[in-house]
């Protein structure tokens, strides 16, 4: 009886040693990612961001048609979304289908375009996988240098495979724009763009960021009050107008690309100060510290201080934050663009696809505009709570261990 | 006394100092813009059917001053501006201190009145939040600060808008009903107003008042598990007695001093939210200006009094904080 009381006591102190073993030996990362991943909702935010992420990058793939004016529907203008089933009146298949439409005019409809869905047997359209449709690239890369023998490109990989389609004639599960673009299509490769802005952004924000706010803290003093004077003053002048003020230069003849480019850049110009302030601030509480101390005593140089000591201390605190402000940026560009001033129609942006949806015709009658709005607004959400769950799992003195 | 005049004069200096360099800013923005004043009034006498030659446009620059050096013109513009002069629009060639006048001070109103609704829900719901052990409401409130993030005024504008369109066929934009937008203030105009200013004012308030939740429930949670709490709690006081003597003082602090950052956040929506519930009383005059017609002395001007509006409203409450909180208070006395 004593005899296995003991017994099953050394073995739960062992298991207990391992686990505090594991626990002192762990990497930073292993710890955030451990208390990240009893976080539920931070952890279900992360798989709608993964899938969102790759919904993006896939979306040529994905969606059936090219998202641009090359690939509309010429029939099918302000078209309502066309959902697939299974069973209707005429009986079930198993594959899903939608139902084909026929555009008419005649005195009776006073010679405007009417379009009626067909629901008979014989108009079906059914949904096909994999079908061939129009070509997209990856790795593509085009150098163009001043001179003809510098120019330079990876043609990449061409495919014409996507997910689903019908043979004759269109689906569009979101339905259509008023130029008969398919909103699905569109949809995705706005989440892709939205990515892509927000990237280059967070990295100029960043980059700046590091420079200015390492500047400020590693050095302090008078240097320290100066830059964090112009800190505040830019922090100061609400970002949204001068954002606005910043996007008014660019020229009407540029091409979507650069303009495309240039937002991103002053979405990062203007978003530096907040994150320079925290580097700054974290650099100069940092540096009076113990362990900084310890090893400077030791002999560690300083290079080695900064690289080993310094670095580390906040590089988690740097990651959160640049998750955290991914979405004001993605925010900022919608916001931008719905206004007219930030990207324009080739590229696919959220803000791009709400630019006419204020119109009542278009908020009594054609309310599939709306649908991006949710991808949107998931795609924002789930950055919040990732980032959230990041910042609690990075902070080694939170509540939850 | 003495100690908090100097206070109050470092502050006000720091203040001037601020909008200083903000105009440098907004003044350089303005003359990076391809073409200048001389060179768009004369484009648009030609448009008028005169013939105009370069010496034209080069009289018309001495005229406007646009040959001095540039820190010289900066210098003029920033000492008008105190007096809050902003010269001509190039592009209206109407004066833009008149142009602004009224208009200026309705959306300054509005955002004002966004902020003080924000913080009238935030403070009781915030505090409520931080004392209350129901899992139910806290979600819930989790869930709408959220939101408040993800769901940008101009989305929320949106969607009233197409609900109200779809269930009151009436998309309830503007400020004023037709027969009140050009009349007179009166009696009746004012009740016009007020019944068209709600929903701007909730729309602007609305990410306002979800982050203002987060704040006051962070501030309180975090004070109420302090030890002078619960000594206070030892003597006997309780309740809401103790929640407002104690804690919600100290809470307070962070949150006047926050109230600048919460004006340049409703700011920010402000001329979108304009935009789309067509406010062509407010705001959406810097759209006008930037979008439309690239006036850029009248979007410099309107960027400049927002920053100004913001920087008065950092002073103010760094006065305040100072006359209110004991601890500022000492710091300041020494």
């Amino acid at each position: 009886m004593t005899d296995t009381t003991t017994n099953t006591e050394t073995t739960l102190s062992a298991k207990d040693r391992k686990l505090k073993e594991a626990y002192f030996t762990a990497s930073q990362g292993q710890l955030i990612w451990q208390r990240f991943k009893r976080n539920k909702s931070a952890l279900f935010g992360g798989w709608v961001l993964i899938i969102l992420i790759f919904s993006g990058i896939f979306a040529p793939f994905l969606t059936p048609y090219d998202p641009t004016i090359s690939g509309r529907n010429e029939a099918y203008l302000n078209g309502a979304p066309q959902i697939p089933s299974f069973c209707d009146d005429n009986g079930c298949s198993l594959r899903p289908f939608i139902y084909g439409f026929e555009r008419t005019r005649s005195i009776k409809t006073n010679f405007r375009w009417v379009t009626t869905v067909k629901t008979d047997l014989e108009s079906r359209l059914y949904v096909q996988f994999f079908t061939k449709g129009v070509e997209y690239t990856y790795l593509k890369f085009n150098i163009n240098l001043p001179g003809d023998t510098l120019d330079f490109t990876i043609p990449g990989l061409t495919f014409d495979t996507h997910l689903f389609g019908v043979d004759d004639g269109f689906i569009h599960i979101f339905g259509t724009d008023s130029t008969g673009k398919d909103i699905y299509s569109r949809t995705l490769t706005a989440i892709n763009t939205s990515l892509a802005v927000g990237t280059i952004g967070v990295f100029i924000a960043f980059v700046m960021a590091l420079v200015i706010g390492g500047v400020a803290g590693y050095y302090g003093g008078m240097l320290d009050s100066v830059l964090q004077m112009i800190t505040d003053t830019i922090k100061t002048i609400p970002s949204i107008p001068l954002f606005m003020a910043l996007a008014a230069f660019i020229p009407a003849e540029w091409s979507a690309e650069a303009r495309f480019l240039f937002i991103s850049m002053v979405l990062g110009l203007i978003g530096w100060p907040t994150l320079a302030r925290r580097i700054r601030t974290h650099l100069l509480t940092e540096r009076g510290q113990e362990y900084v101390l310890a090893a400077q005593l030791s002999g560690a140089s300083p290079a080695h201080i900064i690289r080993k000591h310094l670095l580390p201390s906040f590089t988690s605190y740097i990651i959160v934050d640049l998750v955290i402000s991914f979405p004001y940026m993605v925010l900022s560009e919608t916001a931008l663009s719905f206004i007219g001033l930030g990207l324009k129609d080739p590229v696919n942006s959220l803000g791009v696809m709400l630019q006419n949806v204020t119109s009542t015709d278009v908020l009594l009658n054609y309310q599939w505009y709306f649908i991006p709005v949710f991808f949107f607004i998931a795609l924002v959400l789930a950055f919040v709570f990732v980032g959230d769950g990041l910042r609690d799992a990075a902070d080694p003195y939170g509540s939850n261990h | 006394m003495l100690q908090f005049l100097k206070f109050a004069a470092i502050r006000a200096f720091l203040a001037i100092l601020t909008l200083v360099l903000v105009s440098f800013i907004v003044f350089s923005l303005m003359e990076l813009v391809p073409g200048d004043c001389a060179e768009r009034y004369v484009a648009f006498k030609n448009s008028q059917g005169s013939i105009i030659t370069p010496a034209d446009i080069q009289v018309e620059r001495v005229r406007l001053g646009l040959d001095k050096p540039y820190v010289q013109r900066w210098g003029k513009w920033i000492i008008n501006a105190f007096q809050g002069e902003f010269g001509d629009s190039c592009i209206l060639r109407l004066n833009i201190s008149q142009l602004l006048g009224q208009k200026f001070w309705l959306s300054l109103g509005l955002c004002l009145s966004a902020l003080l609704l924000a913080y009238a829900i935030a403070i009781p719901v915030g505090i409520m939040a931080a004392t209350s052990k129901n899992a139910v409401l806290n979600n819930s409130l989790r869930l709408v600060s959220y939101l408040g993030l993800a769901l940008p005024n101009f989305l929320l504008a949106l969607m009233i808008m197409l609900f109200s369109t779809i269930y009151f066929g009436d998309s309830l934009t503007g400020l004023f009903s037709k027969e009140f937008r050009d009349a007179a203030w009166s009696w009746a105009r004012v009740r016009d107003f007020l019944g068209h200013a709600w929903l701007p004012v909730f729309i602007l308030g609305w990410s306002a008042t979800a982050f203002a939740i987060q704040t006051v429930r962070a501030l309180m949670s975090d004070e109420i598990g302090k030890l002078y709490v619960t000594a206070a709690a030892a003597r006997g006081v309780s309740g809401r007695n103790l929640l407002m003597r104690y804690p919600a003082r100290h809470a307070l602090s962070p949150i006047i001093n926050s109230l600048g950052f919460d004006l340049n956040r409703i700011f920010n929506e402000l001329p979108i939210v304009a935009l789309i519930l067509t406010l062509t009383e407010a705001g959406s005059l810097l759209i006008d200006a930037l979008a439309t017609s690239n006036d850029q002395q009248l979007a410099g001007a309107i960027i400049f009094m927002l920053t100004a509006a913001i920087v008065a409203i950092n002073f103010v409450t760094d006065i305040i904080l100072a006359l209110t909180d004991p601890r500022v208070r000492s710091g300041i006395m020494g």
